[in-house]
């Protein structure tokens, strides 16, 4: 997992369009990933990539934190080099104190890793001193600030995780290359001079002591380059008091001797500084992988995704799109606002004879000639009907129903032959026969589509 | 090789008006169908697949309600045939109409159901049953297809019991559905009735129910997710003011408060959007109140950065790295110095980043200061405004996801204020507090932490939708 990857799915996230159907279909392919929600989303991230528009935030990120850090580091291999010239800096006149030499490699490096090693515990918290007082989380502020002129990362904010573990890790990579510039200045002043080294102190330490804790110090590579650990007698000869802050004689007879700790100091240096450092680098490497993965999952629209590619799709929709409905006109000037008392026929549209007749009694109507149409009568009876009407026909419907086109058939039929025809909805018993003005409404606009000069509607 | 079985298919079918479209579009769960007073408003019949990644598990008819059924059953009933030959009439009667304006309604809507598919009558129990449905429903009988009956009530008055009389002799099933209140359990009973229609149905059917199920379990748990960012969004949320180097005035003040609402009521509306998605209610209508701060005391605060740390961890910091030199001096010295550089780095790192932090922050480097002056606002200290925000899109996500996709109205949105009844307790209190202090805090929280809270939201939505707590609202 890179942090190219990371950013790649923020920038596609946040630009996101794809549908679900595209999301699961990604899902299917990649069955096999399904168990592992951070592969999923990284084979996500490579498939689409090609959508970004360039340039890319990563490719933007990735630069500034790669001209930075080869900067910082070779400042640190610089800084590391002269460090090393300058404690191995020999006159002629007084032995190399390899004790300050000797701090810079082993214990300075024992120190930062143990702070190291803390920081890294406390990675996933926010605010993390640690972290804060490491030279690399000055070099992503200063980044930052050069950056800062682009707008997208004033949206961008790295995940807290994320960036505790790329401070953590170029702070190794930043030691390294301070420790590998010491290993350098080491190897070409030993190269280059004849240096005496000696060793020198304030505290009480006896030859036996100081060989013992030398000894420690060498027990990685004691048992296989035992010429690299200095012997009781050499670390006898080489130590001088500060009274005698010069060349003692028997250090000058067993000059050759004294040149044997380069082997030691170089071995200290390539074991402590670099080869732990480069054990710690690598912890860095793996716990920002890590830290990666699981932030890629926190990314806003990542649950999403990942949902979309593993659970079914269910569609339930129509697949083609629904003819626009125009709404008829419902303005029609042939409206009626009462009965007229008595008409030459009433016709009752899929109303009984029996119902016909309590709808005239209760409505207080009469005609000449009642009569049931629609409903179950056979389209012959009807057409009988209609032939026989003539004049004012009152036309009974039931308003809750909607006039089917079976009804206009019957309507239009009716008024080619009648002189006058009056459409009126009428409710149910329960409604004391009055239909409510939404029922009258659906009729109204469908007389008024017909449009027939001899139609008029009760309202 | 093997083909795949034909899905199972029902053509919802009916007189005009009589909630067709209602009906397809409650069990679709589509609120795009068009629905309305005026009959006629459907056409063409339309195919509402149900589909599992691309497989159809069956399939729904919206289809235009009859318009000549007397005219086309006296065409059939011309061809006086044996019972096992009606189906071939029906046929013919299609071939011959094909062109025919007049009958267009009615070969739409018998199309499907002669290429097999089973048939769902409906009808409105609120209105008395009459002689004009006869003719539909004995053409139906012709078509020789399973068949059965929705009684649908619309409107208030109910004449079901003359109603299924008279289906009864029509339809092998007859089953009350109001689509305006469905909920899962009224879906999975149609569907259960749907899948007795046919024997060859009724494990295809049997699956769509498996899966409605599981897919009902996934909308609650989708929502949970868009309420648990959203608790956690609102409440760890703080609003910068950038302030130039005068005091502060007053207006910034009022302007940054302005701007902290605002933005909590974004994140509000974007993921009450969010879940009318994830229940498929893409056009609602609807009426609700904008999330008020009422007795909710907001505190602003100034603060200043350099290099994107504050006052008190540049403090720390510069304590921290002033120590550590101190440190590698006493090292070097073996400890004689008596940790005094320790000591003496840590205090000048300190007393240096104290006086020197407004100074430094004010210097600019590449065009841009290394440090910013800004009030702050948030994150929300109020205990009850979590619940608050709870409480509302709770509602809002129970109202959704128990709203029929048949409803055309507007939807009254507004929160009851006895809906927290419902699901507050102080158990729950207790459980929800140690989420919302550790949102409102400026720790990271973790996904774990995440998922814990999301559980919990799962319980409580499952509860109000489906389980003890549910509600039922009416639709005005």
């Amino acid at each position: 997992m890179e942090l190219k990857s990371y950013l790649d799915l923020y920038a596609l996230l946040k630009e996101d369009r794809s549908s679900a159907s595209q999301r699961r279909a990604f899902g299917l392919e990649h069955k096999e990933l399904q168990e592992d929600p951070a592969a999923q989303l990284e084979a996500w991230t490579q498939a689409h990539r090609q959508r970004l528009t360039p340039p890319l935030l990563s490719d933007k990120v990735d630069h500034l934190l790669y001209m930075a850090t080869l900067l910082l580091a070779a400042i640190a291999f610089v800084v590391g080099l002269f460090s090393g010239v300058g404690l191995l800096s020999y006159s002629g006149k007084e032995p190399v104190n390899l004790v300050y030499f000797l701090s810079m490699v082993v214990f300075l490096p024992l120190v930062t890793m143990s702070m190291t090693l803390f920081a890294m515990m406390r990675a996933n918290r926010t605010k993390n001193l640690l972290v804060h007082i490491s030279p690399a989380f000055w070099m992503e502020r200063i980044v930052t600030l050069v950056f800062k002129k682009e707008e997208e990362w004033d949206t961008f904010a790295f995940n807290p995780r994320v960036f505790n573990w790329l401070i953590i890790k170029r702070s190794q990579l930043l030691a390294l290359a301070f420790s590998v510039g010491l290993l350098v200045a080491l190897l070409g002043v030993v190269a280059t001079r004849d240096i005496a080294f000696a060793w020198s102190t304030t505290l009480e330490l006896s030859d036996t002591q100081f060989h013992t804790f030398l000894e420690t110090i060498a027990l990685p590579w004691k048992v296989w380059l035992p010429s690299a650990v200095p012997s009781l007698e050499l670390v006898a000869q080489s130590h001088y008091f500060r009274l005698g802050g010069k060349l003692s004689e028997t250090m000058v007879a067993h000059a050759a001797l004294l040149g044997t700790w380069w082997k030691f100091l170089a071995m200290a240096t390539l074991f402590y500084a670099v080869v732990l450092r480069s054990i710690f680098y690598l912890l860095a490497s793996w716990g920002l992988k890590r830290a990666l993965r699981e932030a890629l999952l926190t990314l806003e629209g990542a649950t999403l995704l990942l949902r979309d590619m593993n659970e079914p799709l269910v569609s339930t929709r129509a697949q083609d799109e629904e003819p626009l409905f125009a709404q008829p006109r419902s303005d029609y000037a042939r409206l009626v606002t009462q009965f007229d008392g008595h008409y030459d026929h009433i016709h009752g549209w899929s109303l009984s004879k029996a119902q016909l007749g309590v709808i005239c009694d209760a409505l207080g109507i009469s005609a000449s000639e009642c009569k049931e149409v629609g409903g179950n009568n056979t389209l012959e009876t009807d057409r009988k009907i209609v032939e026989k009407s003539s004049g004012d026909v009152l036309l009974l419907v039931k308003a809750w129903e909607p006039p089917t086109m079976d009804f206009v058939d019957h309507l239009l039929l009716l008024a080619s032959k009648a002189t006058k025809v009056t459409v009126a909805p009428i409710g149910t018993d329960a409604q004391g026969f009055t239909p409510s003005p939404k029922e009258v409404a659906v009729w109204v606009r469908k007389i008024a589509a017909l449009d027939q000069s001899n139609v008029w509607i009760k309202q | 090789m093997t083909t795949q079985p034909t899905p199972p298919s029902f053509a919802v079918v009916g007189h005009p008006n009589k909630g067709k479209s209602s009906i397809v579009s409650s069990l679709a769960m589509d609120d795009t169908i068009a629905i309305s007073d005026t009959p006629g408003t459907t056409t063409h019949k339309r195919r509402f697949p149900l589909k599992v990644d691309g497989e159809v598990l069956y399939e729904l008819y919206d289809t235009p309600g009859f318009q000549r059924a007397r005219q086309a059953l006296a065409w059939l009933k011309q061809h006086d045939v044996s019972a096992d030959k009606r189906h071939e009439v029906v046929e013919a009667f299609i071939r011959a109409h094909q062109e025919d304006e007049r009958f267009h309604d009615e070969i739409e809507l018998l199309a499907p159901i002669m290429a097999g598919a089973g048939i769902i009558y409906v009808v409105d129990a609120s209105k008395p049953y009459g002689e004009e449905y006869e003719a539909e429903m004995e053409i139906l009988r012709w078509t020789g297809q399973p068949s059965m009956a929705l009684i649908n009530q619309i409107g208030e008055s109910d004449y079901s019991a003359e109603w299924r009389r008279a289906l009864g002799n029509y339809f092998q099933i007859v089953r009350s559905f109001d689509p305006m209140h469905l909920s899962l359990e009224q879906h999975l009973k149609v569907l259960e009735s749907m899948a007795q229609l046919r024997e060859e149905w009724t494990a295809q059917v049997k699956r769509s129910i498996a899966l409605f199920e599981s897919y009902h379990a996934r909308l609650i748990e989708r929502s949970a997710t868009v309420i648990t960012k959203l608790l956690y969004h609102a409440l760890s949320h703080v609003e910068r003011y950038v302030l130039g180097e005068d005091e502060v005035q007053a207006s910034q003040k009022q302007a940054l408060e302005m701007q902290y609402k605002g933005r909590l009521r974004r994140f509000e509306e974007e993921s009450q959007q969010r879940i009318e998605q994830i229940w498929n209610h893409r056009n609602l209508k609807k009426e609700e109140r904008e999330l008020t701060f009422e007795g909710i005391d907001l505190f602003s605060e100034e603060s200043a950065s350099l290099f994107g740390l504050t006052r008190k961890e540049m403090l720390l910091t510069a304590t921290g790295t002033g120590a550590a030199t101190g440190a590698g001096i006493d090292l070097m010295l073996g400890g004689s110095s008596f940790m005094l550089g320790t000591g003496i780095g840590a205090i000048a790192g300190g007393i240096g980043a104290l006086f020197a932090f407004d100074k430094l922050s004010q210097i600019r480097l590449l065009g841009q200061t290394l440090g910013s002056r800004y009030l702050e606002m948030g994150p929300m200290e109020n205990r009850n405004f979590p619940y608050i925000l709870l409480g509302r899109i709770l509602y809002h996500t129970t109202r959704i996801a128990t709203l029929s996709h048949a409803y055309r109205g507007e939807v009254d949105l507004v929160m009851d204020q006895r809906f927290k009844e419902r699901w507050f307790d102080s158990d729950r209190r207790k459980r929800l507090e140690r989420f919302h202090r550790l949102f409102a805090s400026d720790k990271t929280v973790d996904e774990k932490t995440l998922s814990e809270y999301e559980a919990l939201i799962t319980e409580i939505l499952k509860g109000l939708i489906d389980g003890e707590d549910k509600l039922s609202f009416s639709l005005t």
